[in-house]
């Protein structure tokens, strides 16, 4: 058994009690009061908010699959008309955070709200996850297996079930984990539309009734439905990694004359998606006046600096738990993992007053300093960097490693010479998509950013508090550009693979 | 190499941002009411009193939680609330110190906390507002929008504080199976918005007839757009009505010391008292401030004969709340 890198290790561990900070709070929450957690649970209400809660995670996710699958595969695998402009509009929704989507919509449609409404926003939202996965898979699938599929007679449709859904299917799977537990732990948009989740139970109990044992009871069953969700995942999902096959000519399907018909729907999915929530905000700030230039660029600088740093933090955890999950792996080594994603679910503010009650009590030296909102931003974020980092990190030969170690480098050598130089394009993705992420959220910025520090995400909310849509719009238009910089940076990867397959 | 210019670079902006830390001997407050509001004031008092303030914005209810995870060992020295409630969860958990008596003396009784443990800053009023051409005949008392005649025509706000304290009053003076029969009704009759600002916008845009909201939301709009220009007005139920509650934004102590006690006097000055009325058309409390112009005086709001103390029974309003299915 080869021994994993130190660094690796101890980075791993660190992430991995990180994680923990929540969940141990949450059941010592518990344990002050049992008897007041079990009667919250035992009540009427958390069995119609567990059938809400699976009811919208179960439709969400299905729905970002289809919508981020149909795109996928007509933008990487026909011949699509201006398929790299459909690629773009597939991965705007992630740059437009999900409170600022669903007020778009209700400032357009006063009465859109409760269940249908969230799912129709959060499936828009989480769409891109799906999306970005799927095209990766899809570019590195082995397409001549398709063809010999074809020729033996089979039609299109029985292709994509028999031949390439087996192939992207864990990448489908890991996108589509996510896109439950983001909606799982979603709450801005929610609370906006008004449809009752855990989450929004959980975010009452605190408001409204201080009522911090009911909330982590409430907390626990979300961390359970996490488990029960990765239980699924990992159950399924197939063989995580294959070699890539180089497969042959990779061609374009000729959808003839449905092509129109294609881009016309996925025109109207990204209008949806993106064109909708931007007119409605372009519309709140035509009503604009006397707006201050210097502080929207103070936010700019602050929340780049934030989320720069937060997203090259959590890129290095990622990267050092992939390395030794995926090339040493061990049962260890798999229950870090594990854990780094069991926190996942856990709406922002409960992890953010895990880390409060933990900073001010046992670490006032980093209380309300940025370390404190950093390792709150690692805690709620390195699952999202985990996945596009992981897969370039295990896709690389053991051979061409072995190479090197016999050419005489150092164990960590051959590591950060062959194997990270050909990864780098995925810990790049990672540290893109933590970083976006890091610039949307809202509540955990708010419980633990530095006294003074503002963010375009805190001022957008300060401005919406009041429901001032007019202020709030020039920062949400802000914070829609600057997240689109990385997301555009995630899209550029596969349109690039777009581009060599054709 | 360049995996090292690469870490240098990231490292710049953590240290630039952990470079703008706190100042330790700086007054910590944290505030429930928002930066556009509360930050010339305290500009203001820094200017007065040449003492450095910092402040940490969030909403009451996170800042409540926020604090009670602190514990002991909290930084802040002031707590700044929109609602007696978020003081009140404080004050439960033994973290304010209480107001000394020349500051808590200011504000007549019934405005503060019977207990001294926080001291109220501003009222805001409950009231109705309704479009006229819509709403032919005004309900005399808050029960009266039990009536099916208002089925789909009425807005309110669940899960907001203040419209959770109405029905905390509403508890008291009619007790809890009479207020559960309203919700219930109100289940059936309204239409559920996030915030009392929303359920304005609607009245404001005819997509409803009516809703219950603070006075503040309607004469902060006024202010904006005219007077003339309101499509919506604000009436009062009858006397004694628990839709008529005024309510208070308050602020406690936490670290007494002198530079705290100095800001809440600021606060209840004629400078501070001046500056909520003018700013937020909220009332002042402290006597011989009068509001702006066109708001009815306090004293002639029917308000009900309620202790703001008695407020602080929030579990049972919201376990109501939730029996009645409105959040």
């Amino acid at each position: 058994m080869k021994r994993p890198p130190i660094a690796a290790v101890a980075l791993g561990l660190l992430a991995a009690l990180a994680s923990l900070i929540p969940i141990g709070y949450l059941l010592l929450r518990l344990f002050e009061g049992f008897e007041a957690a079990l009667a919250e649970l035992a009540r009427a209400r958390t069995l119609e908010l567990l059938l809400n809660t699976i009811g919208l995670t179960v439709s969400v996710s299905l729905t970002a699959l289809a919508i981020g699958a149909v795109q996928a595969w007509l933008t990487v695998r026909t011949n699509l008309p201006l398929a790299p402009v459909f690629a773009v509009l597939a991965t705007l929704p992630l740059a437009i955070p999900s409170y600022v989507l669903a007020l778009g919509y209700l400032s357009v449609f006063p009465s859109f709200s409760g269940f249908w409404a969230a799912w129709f926003t959060l499936s828009l939202a989480t769409s891109p996850y799906v999306f970005l996965a799927l095209s990766a898979a899809l570019i590195s699938s082995n397409f001549a297996a398709e063809e010999v599929a074809r020729s033996l007679g089979k039609n299109r449709w029985q292709v994509i079930q028999s031949v390439t859904w087996p192939q992207v299917r864990p990448a489908a799977f890991a996108s589509v984990l996510l896109v439950a537990l983001y909606t799982l732990s979603e709450f801005g948009a929610i609370a906006i539309l008004r449809f009752d989740t855990f989450t929004r139970a959980i975010y009452n109990a605190y408001r409204g009734s201080f009522d911090r044992t009911s909330a982590a009871a409430l907390a626990l069953v979300l961390v359970a439905l996490t488990l029960v969700v990765i239980y699924f995942e990992r159950r399924y999902r197939g063989d995580r990694w294959q070699a890539p096959t180089a497969a042959g000519r990779k061609r374009r399907i000729d959808l003839g004359r449905a092509r129109i018909l294609a881009a016309f729907g996925l025109g109207i999915i990204g209008l949806f998606g993106a064109g909708v929530p931007l007119v409605s905000l372009i519309g709140w700030s035509v009503n604009q006046t006397g707006f201050d230039l210097l502080r929207l660029g103070e936010l700019v600088a602050s929340s780049l600096a934030v989320a720069i740093a937060a997203g090259v933090v959590i890129g290095i955890f990622a990267l050092a738990i992939s390395v030794w999950n995926l090339r040493y792996s061990s049962r260890l080594s798999g229950a870090v993992d594990l854990t780094a994603w069991a926190a996942h679910a856990l709406p922002a503010v409960v992890v953010a007053l895990a880390l409060v009650y933990f900073g001010a009590n046992l670490v006032p030296g980093i209380y309300q300093s940025i370390w404190l909102l950093l390792l709150g931003y690692l805690i709620l974020f390195l699952p999202n960097a985990l996945g596009l980092v992981g897969t370039p990190i295990a896709l690389v030969p053991r051979s061409i490693e072995e190479v090197a170690r016999s050419q005489g480098l150092s164990k960590n050598a051959a590591l950060t010479k062959v194997v990270l130089p050909i990864a780098l394009p995925g810990i790049l993705a990672g540290v893109a998509l933590a970083s976006l992420t890091v610039l949307k959220e809202l509540p955990a910025t708010l419980l633990l950013r530095p006294n003074e520090l503002d963010t375009l995400a805190t001022e957008l909310w300060q401005a919406t508090e009041v429901l001032a849509y007019s202020q709030a719009a020039p920062y949400a238009l802000a914070l829609i550009i600057i997240a689109g910089v990385p997301a555009l940076a995630l899209n550029a990867q596969a349109r690039k693979l777009i581009s060599e397959v054709s | 190499m360049k995996l090292r210019g690469a870490l240098a670079l990231t490292l710049l902006p953590i240290l630039l941002l952990s470079g703008c830390s706190a100042e330790d001997n700086a007054l910590l407050v944290y505030s429930g009411r928002s930066e556009a509001l509360l930050g010339p004031l305290v500009e203001k008092f820094e200017q007065e009193s040449g003492l450095d303030v910092e402040v940490r914005y969030a909403g009451s209810a996170e800042l409540a939680a926020q604090l009670l995870e602190e514990g002991e060992n909290s930084p802040a020295d002031v707590f700044l609330a929109q609602d007696a409630g978020a003081l009140g969860a404080a004050a439960k958990a033994g973290l304010l110190t209480g107001i000394p008596d020349e500051i808590y003396s200011l504000v007549p009784s019934g405005y503060s906390a019977a207990d001294q443990s926080w001291v109220g800053v501003s009222g805001r009023a409950r009231v109705l507002v309704y479009d006229p051409g819509k709403v032919s005949e005004l309900p005399v008392s808050i029960f009266d929008l039990e009536d099916a005649s208002w089925q789909g025509r009425i807005g309110i706000a669940p899960t907001n504080a203040s419209f959770q304290a109405f029905v905390t009053a509403m508890r008291i003076l009619h007790g809890d199976a009479r207020t559960l029969a309203w919700l219930e009704a109100m289940k059936v009759n309204a239409v559920i918005y996030e915030k009392n600002g929303a359920i304005l916008e609607a009245v404001e845009a005819g997509q409803l007839d009516a809703g219950l909201i603070n006075h503040y939301y309607w004469y902060a709009r006024a202010k904006d757009v005219g007077q003339a220009q309101m499509n919506s007005r604000l009436a009062q139920f009858q006397a004694a009505d628990a839709g008529n509650l005024v309510n208070v934004a308050g602020v406690g102590i936490l670290n007494s010391t002198d530079a705290a006690e100095q800001f809440v006097s600021f606060l209840l000055s004629e400078t501070g008292q001046q500056y909520f009325a003018q700013e937020t058309r909220e009332y002042p409390l402290v006597e011989g401030i009068s509001p702006a112009d066109e708001l009815t005086p306090l004293a002639d709001i029917p308000t009900p004969a309620i202790d703001l103390s008695d407020l602080d029974t929030l579990a049972e309003t919201l376990e109501l709340i939730r029996q009645a299915g409105l959040i």
